[in-house]
């Protein structure tokens, strides 16, 4: 799965960024700039369980920019990294 | 007015009548209000009880993050929002205990600066206060500073629920030496022996466990849940053995008759069923994971433990022992 930088919704790749960064921080008890973008989940501490948060929390969050905003749960196997995450989102804003 | 308990009817080996016998007993015999989570077509006669009717339930081998996320109306995910909602005042479950954790984390969310919450099961420690085995079973893996969470959310338990000023903190390990374990053990060590208001005792073996010099025992989910079932395992055998040994001849039986008296309290106080049941620390509110085996009288127990939690406030208390800016 690509993405690009923009999407049609008012945010782009770099916000989007950023709120997966704050939320995943926010569960782990970390610091936003400890949640590197490119080393998998695993390694960061994030177990199923945290990215089960992370995918409510981004759900819960992004509604308010698309209505609905829904992660699939098919789809959630194939998100290992925070740059997984961020481009997953972009493509289902893009499609929104 | 007190809110009610909100009651998985749906989880455990033996629900829902065991489990609807449990409630109705909580009801009658110590006055709580109970709110049943069930689904209505199986479960029977909910025996004059609240039915809060949910569609699905989580099994105990399905997998606990994704059980949650995939079945919205389970008995487990709406007993945890009933907490979140303040329709109840605790959940109790004897079903899937990862999902049990998933969904009260979920719906109810942490505490403000908790990494992770814990499972806290009291160890009966004859002729003084149970004490109380972190973490046994929710984070297989563990940081040292979770470790020392555990701790501080389990000595803060200890003062509300059995009344110890100052609880003594053992960390588990295998040997007294602080030199002994593994690197997160010993790294363990440090911070809690360097941290204020933890009256840490040092490293404890696996033989402090019954009896216990310490109220609170500090380990990774994996060693404690391991630990816990070894002491399970270990009374029921010689439970089961010392009533072999009464029922060989007429003579044992003799002295059995004269024994019992003076076993049976003892047996009483340690069976799993008069413990209440663990509490899940670090979330923004109550919820018990009773044994999956719970009679009854253990789901009895554990939903007068989730009203006496709620009466001493130890969400609160909780609140305010773990600090968001905390260094370690």
């Amino acid at each position: 799965m690509t993405a690009d930088a923009g999407t049609s919704s008012s945010l782009d790749r770099t916000a989007i960024l950023a709120i997966v960064r704050d939320q995943l921080a926010e569960i782990l008890e970390k610091r936003p700039d400890e949640i590197p973008e490119d080393v998998p989940f695993s390694d960061i501490g994030a177990d199923s369980l945290a990215l089960i948060e992370l995918v409510e929390a981004l759900e819960e969050n992004l509604s308010a920019f698309v209505a609905g905003f829904h992660i699939d749960d098919e789809d959630l196997e194939g998100l290992l990294s925070v740059r997984d995450a961020v481009d997953y989102v972009v493509v289902k804003l893009q499609a929104a | 007015m007190t809110l009610p308990i909100a009651l998985d009817a749906m989880g455990g080996d033996f629900a829902p009548a065991e489990i609807i016998a449990g409630a109705r007993r909580a009801v009658d015999e110590l006055g709580l209000g109970v709110t049943l989570v069930g689904v209505p077509e199986l479960l029977g006669d909910p025996m004059g009880l609240e039915v809060v009717a949910c569609s699905e339930v989580i099994a105990m081998d399905e997998d606990p993050a994704s059980s949650v996320r995939k079945k919205k109306d389970s008995s487990l995910v709406r007993a945890a929002e009933l907490v979140r909602d303040g329709r109840a005042s605790a959940m109790v479950s004897a079903g899937n205990t990862g999902a049990t954790m998933a969904s009260a984390l979920l719906r109810m969310g942490r505490l403000p600066g908790v990494v992770r919450p814990c499972i806290a099961t009291p160890i009966p420690n004859p002729g003084r206060t149970p004490t109380v085995l972190v973490d046994a079973g929710a984070n297989a893996e563990c940081t040292p500073e979770m470790l020392v969470q555990f701790a501080q959310m389990a000595s803060a338990y200890v003062q509300v629920h059995y009344g110890v000023a100052s609880p003594k903190v053992g960390l588990l390990s295998i040997g007294e030496e602080s030199t002994k374990g593994t690197p997160l053990v010993k790294d363990t060590h440090k911070l809690l022996a360097s941290l204020e208001g933890i009256n840490f005792f040092g490293n404890v073996e696996g033989r402090d466990l019954i009896p216990s010099p310490v109220d609170v025992v500090v380990t990774d989910g994996f060693t404690g849940n391991v630990a816990l079932k070894t002491l399970e395992g270990g009374l029921k055998f010689i439970f089961a053995t010392v009533l072999e040994v009464i029922a060989t001849n007429e003579t044992t039986k003799a002295a059995g008759d004269v024994l019992f008296e003076y076993l049976l309290p003892v047996a009483s106080s340690l069976t799993p069923e008069n413990q209440g049941g663990a509490m899940l620390l670090g979330l923004n509110g109550i919820c018990v994971i009773s044994h999956g085996s719970s009679n009854a009288t253990a789901i009895m127990n554990a939903i007068r433990v989730g009203a006496e939690m709620d009466r001493v406030g130890v969400v609160e208390k909780l609140r305010t022992t773990i600090r968001p800016d905390q260094k370690l």
